[in-house]
């Protein structure tokens, strides 16, 4: 069996904080992602999703530190920090981030912010790489002319497909795209989600979707993870995780969104906060919003396979039925 | 943004800022530093009349005898005790900084308050006059009125104090604006509550905190200021100031007399004085702006730590 | 378009601002109390014809209202009044003293902003570090310096070495080109030395604080992701965008440069448009005062307004 594309091992993450303690914001996760695959990360904003893709690219700051192995074709390019990371960004993994108005440089055309990523990578030079700009420009739905133009002279929709079509410049095998439609209004949102559809599908992308809204989930990606509290809760084919989940936050989850609930079901939210990750937490850290707790959740479960596909960590699905 | 910034902010929702400045206060190092300067520099100022060593009207020796065991840092060209004027000089320039940032305070914070408050019209005209102070250079114009004025400590205070109000009223009219939008705000006037009422009891707290802070950062200017005054002659001369002190060296040339200890220990209170304003007003603002963002990018890079293990044991 | 709108709306304000300076200046001189009234024909030992002269040039016997207005008229053709201590017209002596303040104040003025940019981007750069600490504490040290004590403590230290005093050595008799110039080099080299240190503290804090902002914005977030080097994107994404802000906060530290220009030029008797002040303070010439006063200000709002039309410059999101 090949190794899969991408593969995140046992990643955690700490942050320092201001009064010297750390806040361990990711905390043992897992993932893989074979070629063309379309992955969704899940979870209340905080959970660590953001974080955790971060971290694949090692985007991290400085008051960050970070165990754990992220293999790309095999090969772990964690190991050698940030000079041993920085050769795959944009060739091999490439990132689309919320809100393109300040991940765009507002002071500088659009045009030259895509010529740069080109030239950086060698892919094209001077009048060759405008030539290429162009072609991607138009390839996301943007009128070539628009180069020329600074971010705030577009909408928040055009800004977003600028930097899809500037994440693509180098040929990326993996995008991920952080909420990347959390900022635009609905009828946009369609639009782009449709454009990253056919963009992965025309280039063979794996796409890892961080998202906290389910919807976006279903209607682009086939597998889906579920983070809570900085670890990964459940993973699986989407189907699977929507008909029988095998975590109460999972199962919450999506009846707390109103077009994946139940038709007669009302829509539940989910009462309470998070548990906060600067100090250690005392069994399942669901415990405090879950329907479901019983004595066996005092000690913290872990991720277990419940099926072929399909692993969770809820101590529900090993309780032995009455 | 990214959650990466949350994740860094301490978990301190809900908490108010009053509490923040004084923990800020008693933690951040350059708080800490510039306190202590300031609360030794204020004692001394203020036990002056008990603790000085000399009177610092009488002479105790020759014009300019260097340190002596008796004269730790000698004698001016008087024949002066240095440490004694310095003492005095601590007051007059103390109470300059203090009473000419009141000054400054009530009238930029009155301004603000209203500007802020108000709006409209009022906001146009108040913001425009005050647009129009802050380009016009300060110094030259307190020069001009200090000299047509005439010198004495009032007139300087209020010189001083008129010029300086430009930057509070800024900076108090940006945070009521963001104030009056708040949701009590609104209530208390729909309850029917006046005006005076609604300032006082709801807009100036939350004002307050930040209203502190820069009333410490234009102490440090307003001490600059006295020095420049001073440096130029339009002081009290029937007071000593450190500002003064560092004009008499200059005049009665201490410096080809050799007579470092004329010249150096003002300069260097004023900039103790100086520095220790900046550093705790500094720390305040920082407190209450907590543009806590995260360095994307720094010369420091994320740390590696070793594997954690290949799952996580079940406690 | 709106550039132009923007460039008129800042041009009048700068007019206006002056028009106030001016009409303060007037309130000031001519409506104050006492014996400082300046009475522009008070010109001590003039003679009789002076006198009269000066007092039909501004008026001096109409009303007030009819004076401000004489007064406007005289500042449009350039006519200051005459000055008490030399009897010349004090648009002449603020001419020279002028040119002789610009070359002092701009060599200082620049070391402080490439110092102060320097320092700060260092010190953004290294934060957390001893660098930082070590940098920042300098800047703080220097800012909290009162000007005209450093520019004492700078003689102390350079007596002997470097002239302390005046512009030229006046000893020197018709010298050849280059002892000249190299006359005034270690002439303006303390004064401007003693401004620069002054000035550039404050620059520093300015600019670390600019870039740490900068450097916590998205777009460098995206840089670093797109596989720039750090270096790379510091200079061509930071330091670009940190520019904006640093522009209109040196701007606003102008006064400050002008507060710093007088008291270093009393300290080294430098024969420029602060010493002038400081001269016309001692002797009471109220005329002279009130030109110093004027050209500065107006000075001031100059610069500031071409720190303005440089920030619109710069800024492409302002032509909105």
């Amino acid at each position: 069996m090949t190794a899969p594309l991408l593969q995140v091992e046992d990643l955690h993450v700490w942050f320092d904080l201001e009064d010297g303690g750390e806040l361990h914001a990711v905390q043992g996760v897992n993932l893989s992602l074979e070629p063309g695959e379309r992955l969704g990360l899940v979870g209340e904003s905080g959970c660590g999703k953001t974080t955790t893709a971060l971290a694949i690219m090692g985007l991290l700051p400085s008051s960050a530190s970070v165990s754990g192995r992220v293999l790309l074709d095999g090969q772990d390019i964690l190991v050698g920090g940030e000079a041993a990371i920085r050769p795959h960004r944009w060739v091999d993994i490439a990132i689309v981030f919320q809100g393109a108005m300040n991940s765009l440089n507002p002071v500088r055309r659009i045009g030259d912010q895509i010529v740069e990523a080109l030239e950086l990578h060698g892919r094209a030079k001077g009048d060759t790489a405008r030539a290429r700009t162009a072609e991607l420009l138009e390839s996301v739905g943007i009128p070539a002319g628009r180069a020329s133009r600074y971010p705030h002279e577009l909408s928040g929709g055009m800004r977003q497909r600028a930097a899809i079509a500037m994440a693509l410049s180098c040929n990326p095998r993996v995008l991920i795209a952080d909420e990347p439609t959390t900022a635009l209004d609905v009828m946009v949102q369609a639009q782009i989600l449709e454009l990253l559809d056919g963009l992965c599908r025309d280039f063979e992308l794996a796409l890892v979707l961080v998202t906290h809204d389910l919807p976006v989930v279903a209607q682009l990606c086939n597998r889906c993870a579920v983070m809570y509290a900085g670890e990964m809760v459940e993973r699986g084919p989407l189907e699977t995780l929507y008909h029988t989940p095998g975590h109460p936050y999972t199962r919450m989850l999506f009846a707390a969104s109103p077009d994946l609930g139940a038709l007669n079901e009302a829509v539940v939210s989910i009462p309470g906060a998070p548990p906060r990750l600067d100090r250690p937490i005392d069994g399942c850290p669901f415990r405090p919003r879950c329907d479901s707790v019983f004595d066996a959740c005092g000690v913290r479960p872990r991720l277990d396979q419940l099926a072929e596909d399909h692993d969770a960590a809820c101590h529900l699905n090993s309780r032995v039925p009455a | 943004m990214s959650e990466a910034s949350f994740f860094v902010e301490s978990p301190e929702v809900g908490t108010s800022r009053t509490r923040a400045l004084l923990r800020t206060l008693r933690h951040r190092r350059s708080a800490v530093i510039g306190t202590t300067i300031l609360v030794a520099v204020i004692l001394t100022a203020v036990l002056a009349p008990w603790i000085a060593p000399y009177d610092i009207h009488t002479q105790v020796g020759a014009p300019f005898e260097p340190p002596s065991w008796n004269h730790p840092l000698g004698l001016d060209d008087g024949g002066i005790d240095m440490v004694s004027l310095l003492m005095w000089g601590m007051r007059i320039s103390l109470v300059v900084g203090f009473a000419a940032t009141f000054v400054s305070m009530v009238i930029g914070g009155s301004i603000g308050l209203v500007s802020g408050y108000f709006g409209g019209k009022t906001d146009t005209i108040l913001m425009r006059i005050t647009d129009y102070f802050l380009v016009i250079p300060d110094v030259p114009l307190m020069i001009v009125v200090a000299a047509i004025w005439g010198p004495s400590l009032f007139h300087i205070i209020i010189v001083i104090g008129i010029l300086l109000w430009t930057g509070t009223a800024r900076v108090i009219r940006a945070q009521v604006l963001s104030v009056r939008e708040r949701v009590y705000v609104k209530r208390a006037r729909a309850l029917g509550a006046g005006h005076f009422r609604i300032v006082m009891r709801h807009v100036l707290p939350q004002v307050a905190p930040l209203l502190i802070a820069n009333t410490v950062l234009t102490i440090a200017v307003a001490v600059f200021d006295e020095t420049a005054l001073s440096f130029l002659g339009l002081s009290d001369p029937s007071r000593i100031s450190l500002g003064k002190l560092i004009e008499n060296a200059f005049e009665r040339a201490a410096i080809s007399a050799g007579a470092w200890w004329a010249i150096v220990p003002p300069g260097v209170l004023v900039a103790l004085i100086i520095l220790a304003c900046s550093l705790v007003g500094g720390a305040l603002e920082d407190a209450l702006n907590p543009r806590l963002r995260v360095a994307h990018l720094s010369a420091r890079t994320f740390r590696l730590r070793p594997l954690v293990g290949r799952s996580k044991e079940a406690l | 378009m709106r550039g132009t709108d923007y460039v008129l709306k800042r041009v009048g304000f700068a007019i206006v601002t002056v028009f106030v300076a001016v009409t303060i200046n007037f309130v000031l001189f001519r409506l104050a109390p006492g014996s400082a009234v300046s009475n522009l024909s008070r010109v001590p030992h003039a003679t009789q014809q002076l006198r009269h002269a000066l007092e039909v040039q501004f008026g001096l016997d109409k009303s007030k209202w009819q004076q401000y207005l004489i007064y406007l008229k005289q500042l449009a053709h350039g006519n200051l009044g005459v000055s008490y201590e030399n009897e010349q017209p004090v648009s002449t002596n603020l001419r020279i003293a002028l040119i002789n303040t610009l070359p002092m104040v701009t060599l200082g003025t620049v070391f402080s902003i490439i110092f102060g940019i320097f320092t700060g981007v260092i010190a953004a750069w290294r934060r957390g570090t001893k660098t930082e600490g070590a940098t920042v504490s300098t800047a703080l040290a220097f800012y909290s310096m009162p000007t005209q004590w450093l520019g004492l403590m700078l003689i102390i230290l350079f007596a002997g070495i470097l002239p302390t005093g005046g512009m030229t050595n006046e000893f020197l008799l018709n010298p050849p080109f280059w002892t000249h110039v190299k006359d005034l080099a270690s002439h303006i080299f303390l004064p401007a030395l003693t401004l620069g240190l002054v000035l550039y503290g404050e620059y520093t804090l300015i600019v670390r604080s600019a870039m740490l902002e900068t450097l916590g914005e998205d777009y460098v977030l995206t840089a670093r992701a797109k596989g720039l080097k750090p270096r790379t994107i510091v200079r061509t994404h930071a330091l670009r965008n940190a520019m904006l802000p640093i522009t209109t906060l040196i701007a606003l530290s102008l006064g400050y440069i002008v507060a710093g220009a007088i008291l270093v030029e009393i300290v080294f008797s430098w024969p420029g448009i602060g010493r002038a002040v400081y001269e016309a303070v001692l002797e009471r010439d109220y005329p002279m005062l009130q030109g110093a006063f004027l050209v500065l200000t107006i000075s001031v709002v100059f610069f500031n307004l071409v720190a303005d039309l440089l920030y619109f410059k710069l800024d492409p999101r302002i032509s909105e």
